[in-house]
């Protein structure tokens, strides 16, 4: 399996979360992303830190994606197709 | 009060006529090129704002500079007329106008060359340190005093000959030599930038073909606008 890149690491776990509705909580997120614990936290601690997902104490903590979140799934494609035409 | 001639008038009126012609054109080229690029960098804001790319970044802050950089680009050029000299250099170095003249050819030459490094940044940050950006910074600052300092046509050629040549050739040897319409542009883009350079640095360098390489400039910039546009979604 090719390695992901960054991008879309961020859109698989924002469509976990997405999928999801506001009911899954750190440790099931951690399993379904397939990525180790270390940078788990990283890529968990720079979605909240840039508002793409936010945590929300029912029950214990859960996670739900932000409009800026879902606006990000909305514009991946974009994003991808613009960083491949100018080679960035 | 001395009386014209009616072919003096004439001549007058001529002459008039070209000046408003030429800062017409100075006018509209410098329009379409700060629009164009502005436009280039509100056009990413959003993607660089949702995917925090350090590339989209680097891009965008080639577009930005550019386009202050041909803010003080045409700043020179209306000084110039306004002062009826040919170079900075020939402001009167004991009038305030010289120092204003000289910051500006200054920012006008390190927003240029720092606009081109961005671009350079945009395809290389992934194979370069961060320090890259200062050095990058320091070397755009050194280009700029030295092109106040120097009032040498051949200096300034030599210099911002050797930074084409240098920037073409990361340009072609960069993403594992994969050719396509992109490099020819950004080589057309980094062209003209020199060209405009000179333009500014040595008096009546365009001469007759001023016209020619004000609307292939302005082509290249629409270019890259209409690329943008075409995929972010604004056309």
């Amino acid at each position: 399996m090719a390695k992901r890149g960054k991008l879309e690491i961020i859109k698989d776990l924002l469509i976990i979360v997405n999928d999801s509705h506001g009911r899954i909580k750190t440790t099931p997120l951690l399993r379904q992303t397939n990525l180790s614990t270390t940078r788990f936290k990283e890529y968990y601690q720079e979605l909240i830190n840039k508002g793409l997902i936010k945590e929300k104490n029912n029950d214990g903590k859960v996670v739900m994606i932000t409009d800026k979140g879902i606006k990000f799934l909305e514009k991946y494609s974009t994003i991808v197709n613009f960083i491949k035409e100018f080679d960035l | 009060m001395p009386i014209m001639t009616g072919r003096a008038m004439m001549g007058n009126i001529m002459v008039n006529g070209m000046m408003n012609e030429g800062l017409s054109l100075e006018i509209i080229y410098s329009f379409v090129i700060i629009l164009a690029s502005l436009m280039i960098y509100y056009g990413t804001k959003e993607l660089y704002e949702l995917s925090g790319h350090k590339g989209i970044k680097y891009f965008r802050q080639a577009f930005l500079y550019f386009a202050l950089a041909y803010f003080f680009r045409s700043s020179i050029k209306f000084a110039l007329r306004y002062f009826n000299v040919m170079a900075v250099f020939d402001i009167d170095p004991r009038s305030i106008n010289s120092i204003i003249g000289q910051t500006t050819l200054f920012l006008y030459i390190y927003l240029s060359t720092m606009a081109i490094f961005y671009l350079l940044l945009s395809v290389k940050y992934k194979q370069w340190k961060n320090e890259s950006v200062m050095f990058l910074q320091t070397l755009a600052v050194i280009v700029g005093i030295i092109s106040v300092i120097y009032n040498n046509p051949l200096s300034h050629l030599v210099i911002n000959l050797g930074l084409l040549v240098v920037v073409v050739g990361v340009v072609i040897l960069s993403k594992s030599g994969k050719k396509n319409n992109l490099q020819i542009i950004y080589i057309l883009l980094l062209l003209f930038w020199v060209l405009n350079v000179l333009d500014v640095m040595i008096p009546g360098f365009f001469r007759t073909f001023q016209l020619i390489i004000y609307l292939a400039s302005s082509g290249i910039f629409m270019t890259m606008l209409y690329r943008v546009l075409r995929n972010t979604g604004g056309k």
